[in-house]
């Protein structure tokens, strides 16, 4: 039975994104599955979390995990079986937790049945399908996304004996979404899972699925027909089934998906995220509140997604080259750490496994205007393998235990997907769920802490925020209001204890309460609000006037 | 009742907000409304393009200006820089002001703004003159550069002059300093500079402060504790340096701050400055650049009277200061006409180092010794101009060279009058 999906319920929503493949290996053959996935239900909930991202878990030669679909109807036969993704998907609707999966509508693998169909003679019926070219100077104002393998956006079939487009590998020839067809297929692949009950989808790469000459192929007028039509079909046939977007781009260009509240429920703020790191660094909100300031007003039915850390490398197309630049050399002064246009490393890598900077960033995830996304492994400070090729070093075996593979599988080590992590700061032995369940103290037990009062407080998903400027500027501070509900959000991102003057004149009268150790602080008067704040403390007061 | 302090609590309010910096901007200033808005506007485009990463604040130290300015200093935005620029700041640029009510006095500002950056941390502190209106973005680098990267505690500034400015720096403080302390910086009493927030403490810790000379000519004496301290110093090329006009009431200010200051650092540091015999050179960066030659502004005939005025007028103070040897020659210099007139430079180093010796005696107020060098200052000033009158760049180099040869040579005559006036 699905979860009853009521409107807007993404908003209060706290998302665990999720790899099949990595998360736990039900039948021992060394690659996670449904099964394993089910049996692991239990954690999630007690993590609390209320929805799992998967990503794609259909049949793929991957060569992009899985990014590269060449079957939408289906299952992995690495996974289990499509009766697996039922059981769990029951499994997890039971435990109040909803499922959204990937849809990778832009392209797909050069192994699907259409694209054969379609590459194979210029008069088969597939031929359409995709965007073929008798030369490779089409387009030429568009940018080439995977900088560090592609070449061109365009790649010679020998079998057609044409070009064909792709905006990723030139193994994921693009859809042409020109081709009402296809249009109506995708609906149909769309329509078969929700039928089956997912709740909402990821769509991959949305920005690019219209070509005009003389553009840069994205974000154009008629991408948007295309997806306000499925929008409608969502709402129509499916309503509350949830749209997220996958749109690496400005905010500026990222508002026109909401539309008018008919495009997508959801999108990342891609902006946002390297943001907050670099705030986190430079030991200043300037660069946080500017995206934040410049992040447009959405429609009263959407809803921002935010995140630290997923499975791709942490983009860094959506910064300035002096930015790009200190990231570079903040985050990655190993070249090997970087990737394309970003750096593939997890989030406690990232903040040299520092609990209180961790717990920092995590505080202003769950705090900012949007929905949270918790990448696996990352709420027991996982670490990464830089000696992975592409992304696969933050792909790697969840820890479970810090038994045999991490207690991921029973299967002999070497047939893993991928090498688990050994070393003796991150690896299974040290980092691990069973050891952190342990402990009151553990960074787990701290996520979960974190989680429940996000959760029981429906400001942080839907409440306005108003940003306080404060003169010392490495106190980053906003209060989150819905109703009568006001929440004041004080962040401290010095490693030095600060002392900040906040006006709280308006507030006057009230007094503070902190959310975690529920302490009452004195009341606001007609004088500046005084707080001293730790290196990397935050504060969540709830106000009341009593 | 409660010690009086530097610093206002509004101030140290502001300073908390700021916290810890890599490098402070220091702007003393006291009615500049007409000229801080360029200056301001080469500083955040330097701060923009040289130090994008670092964390700066600007700090004006206001002595009670009624025009506007520090106004005008907190209401700049970085932002329209960046703008014009398309260079992005990352950070926050706080440019904060505190006023003090005593006035204009450039030590007291100096001091609030080390005390600043012995606050803040300061790597570096660079203090810049708020109507240097020909100031460039790269002025920024060029002083702060060395500090900030190169581990120098002091870069003194060099500027491209016209040859009527910069004369008292010519001919008195650059030669003095000089030959005392055996270091070659052209400006050890400038009103830009960088320093090490090393220096920066040590200095605003020290006793200077508790002297009423150290007090009013803070800037030399900071050159002074560098050299005497053996800090690392070193030098830029900025470029050209435009001086507002000065009255004559100026001059005599200004000869307190300095040539006081200067003299009274003598005291202290006689026995370092008394072995030494001869002056080295101090690493210096960048090129001097060529400046087209004005016309020179300065009424020579109005020199040379008050010249003689003040050497008839103050013989009885001159028969105190100066030997019988030195008042001769400078009474027969009074009698010149302008077409011969000529203040050699033995006669004037030989006349420095003798109210140098008068002062550490205080044979009468050190004040009054002061005030009273200044008509002859005027006499060498006259002199100065007339040698160099068809001079251009490096030909001036070598008069204030060659003067710097004499005061140098003539130093031994500073240690023998030093010891034997009563």
């Amino acid at each position: 039975m699905p979860l009853k999906r009521e409107a807007g319920w993404y908003k209060d929503a706290i998302i665990y994104q999720v790899h099949v493949r990595a998360f736990n290996d039900s039948n021992g053959d060394g690659i996670g599955d449904f099964q394993g996935l089910a049996q692991k239900l239990d954690y999630v909930q007690e993590l609390g979390v209320n929805a799992i991202w998967l990503m794609p878990f259909f049949p793929s030669p991957l060569r992009d995990d899985g990014y590269d679909i060449s079957d939408y109807r289906s299952v992995h036969p690495n996974y289990g079986t499509l009766e697996d993704f039922k059981t769990f998907l029951l499994s997890a609707h039971e435990r109040g937790i909803r499922v959204i999966i990937e849809m990778i509508v832009n392209h797909t693998s050069d192994q699907h049945r259409w694209f054969q169909e379609s590459r194979s003679s210029p008069d088969n019926p597939k031929r359409d399908w995709y965007v073929w070219s008798d030369t490779d100077t089409a387009y030429r104002g568009t940018r080439i996304i995977f900088l560090d393998t592609e070449m061109s956006n365009w790649a010679w079939d020998p079998i057609s004996k044409s070009y064909y487009w792709h905006r990723f590998f030139s193994h994921q020839p693009d859809l042409n979404y020109d081709n009402p067809a296809v249009c109506e297929e995708m609906w149909n692949v769309m329509k078969f899972w929700l039928e089956l009950g997912v709740d909402g989808f990821r769509l991959d790469a949305v920005p690019y699925l219209i070509e005009r000459e003389g553009t840069n192929c994205e974000n154009l007028p008629e991408t948007h027909a295309i997806i306000r039509e499925l929008r409608k079909k969502v709402d129509d046939q499916f309503p509350g089934a949830m749209l997220l977007a996958e749109a690496n781009q400005w905010p500026a260009d990222l508002r026109p998906y909401f539309g008018n509240g008919d495009e997508f429920h959801m999108a990342f703020h891609f902006p946002l995220m390297p943001r907050m790191y670099m705030g986190l660094r430079l030991e200043d909100r300037k660069p946080i509140t500017e995206i934040l300031q410049q992040t447009p007003e959405i429609p009263a039915s959407c809803q921002w997604c935010l995140f630290l850390r997923n499975h791709d490398e942490l983009t860094l197309e959506m910064v300035t080259d002096i930015e790009r630049d200190y990231m570079y050399d903040i985050y990655a002064q190993d070249k090997i750490m970087r990737l394309n246009l970003g750096i593939r490393r997890r989030l406690a890598p990232l903040l040299d496994n520092d609990r209180r900077r961790i717990e920092l960033m995590n505080g202003m995830l769950m705090s900012l205007p949007g929905t949270p996304v918790i990448y696996y492994g990352d709420e027991i400070g996982m670490g990464d393998n830089i000696y992975l090729g592409d992304r696969n070093g933050v792909r790697t075996p969840m820890q479970w235990s810090g038994g045999w593979n991490g207690g991921f599988s029973v299967a002999d080590p070497e047939s893993l997907y991928s090498p688990p992590i050994l070393n003796p700061v991150f690896g299974y032995q040290t980092v691990n769920v069973l050891s952190q369940k342990r402990n009151e103290h553990s960074l787990l037990s701290w996520m979960r802490h974190i989680i429940g009062i996000r959760r029981s407080t429906p400001v942080f998903g839907r409440g306005s925020i108003e940003f306080l400027f404060a003169a010392n500027h490495r106190v980053l501070a906003y209060v989150r209001q819905l109703g009568k509900e006001t929440v004041l959000v004080v962040n401290n991102l010095s490693s030095a204890a600060q002392a900040v003057e906040l006006d709280l004149r308006r507030y006057k009268g009230n007094i503070l309460i902190e959310m975690f150790g529920k302490n009452v602080f004195p009341r606001v008067g007609d004088l500046p609000y005084l707080l001293t704040v730790g290196p990397y403390q935050f504060f969540w007061f709830r106000l009341r006037h009593i | 009742m409660a010690e009086e302090t530097l610093l206002t609590d509004d101030f140290l309010r502001q300073l908390i907000n700021v916290g810890e910096v890599d490098i402070l901007v220091g702007l003393p200033t006291h009615n500049n409304a007409k000229t801080i808005e360029p200056v301001l506007r080469a500083v955040q485009a330097g701060i923009l393009k040289c130090f994008p990463r670092e964390r700066v604040v600007i700090i004006n130290a206001d002595g009670g200006s009624k025009d506007g300015t520090p106004e005008l200093v907190t209401g700049t935005s970085i932002d329209d820089v960046w703008r014009a620029s398309k260079v992005y700041a990352l950070r926050t640029l706080h440019a904060i002001t505190t006023q003090y009510a005593l006035g204009p006095e450039p030590g007291t500002a100096l001091r609030m703004i080390l005390a600043a950056a012995d606050l803040l941390r300061a790597r570096a502190c660079v203090v810049l003159s708020p109507d240097s209106t020909a100031m460039e973005p790269d002025w920024l680098q060029r002083l702060v550069g060395p500090v900030y990267s190169d581990k120098f505690d002091m870069v003194s500034p060099i500027y491209s002059r016209q040859k009527f400015e910069g004369v008292l720096m010519r001919n008195l403080l650059y030669p003095m300093t000089r030959a005392i302390y055996g270091y070659r910086i052209r400006e050890p009493y400038a009103s830009e500079f960088a320093i090490s927030g090393r220096l920066a403490t040590d200095f605003v810790t020290s006793e200077v402060w508790n002297d009423e000379w150290g007090r009013s000519g803070a800037e030399i004496c900071l050159t002074v504790t560098a050299i005497t301290g053996k800090y690392r110093v070193s030098q830029s090329f900025l470029g050209t340096k435009t001086q507002a006009d000065r009255s004559a009431s100026d001059l005599v200010a200004a000869m307190r701050r300095t040539v006081g200051a200067l003299f009274s650092s003598l005291d202290s540091n006689f026995p370092l400055w008394s072995t030494i015999t001869d002056s080295q050179s101090v690493p210096t960066l960048g090129t001097q650049s060529e400046l087209a030659p004005e016309p020179v502004r300065v009424d020579c005939e109005r020199l040379r009277e008050m010249f003689a005025t003040g050497v008839a007028q103050l013989e009885p103070v001159f028969r105190s200061i100066l030997s019988a040897a030195t008042l001769c020659e400078l009474q027969r210099i009074a009698n010149l006409e302008i077409s011969e007139f000529n203040y050699p430079a033995d006669v004037w180093a030989k006349t420095v180092f003798e109210f140098a010796a008068s002062y550490h005696k205080s044979i009468i107020s050190r004040d009054h010794i002061v005030q009273a060098l200044v008509p002859l200052y005027r006499g060498r000033t006259l002199s100065f101009l007339l040698e160099n009158s068809d001079d251009h760049g490096d030909d001036i180099e070598r008069s204030v060279e060659s003067l710097c040869g004499e005061f140098e040579r003539l130093k031994p005559y500073l240690l023998e009058v030093w010891a034997d006036r009563k």
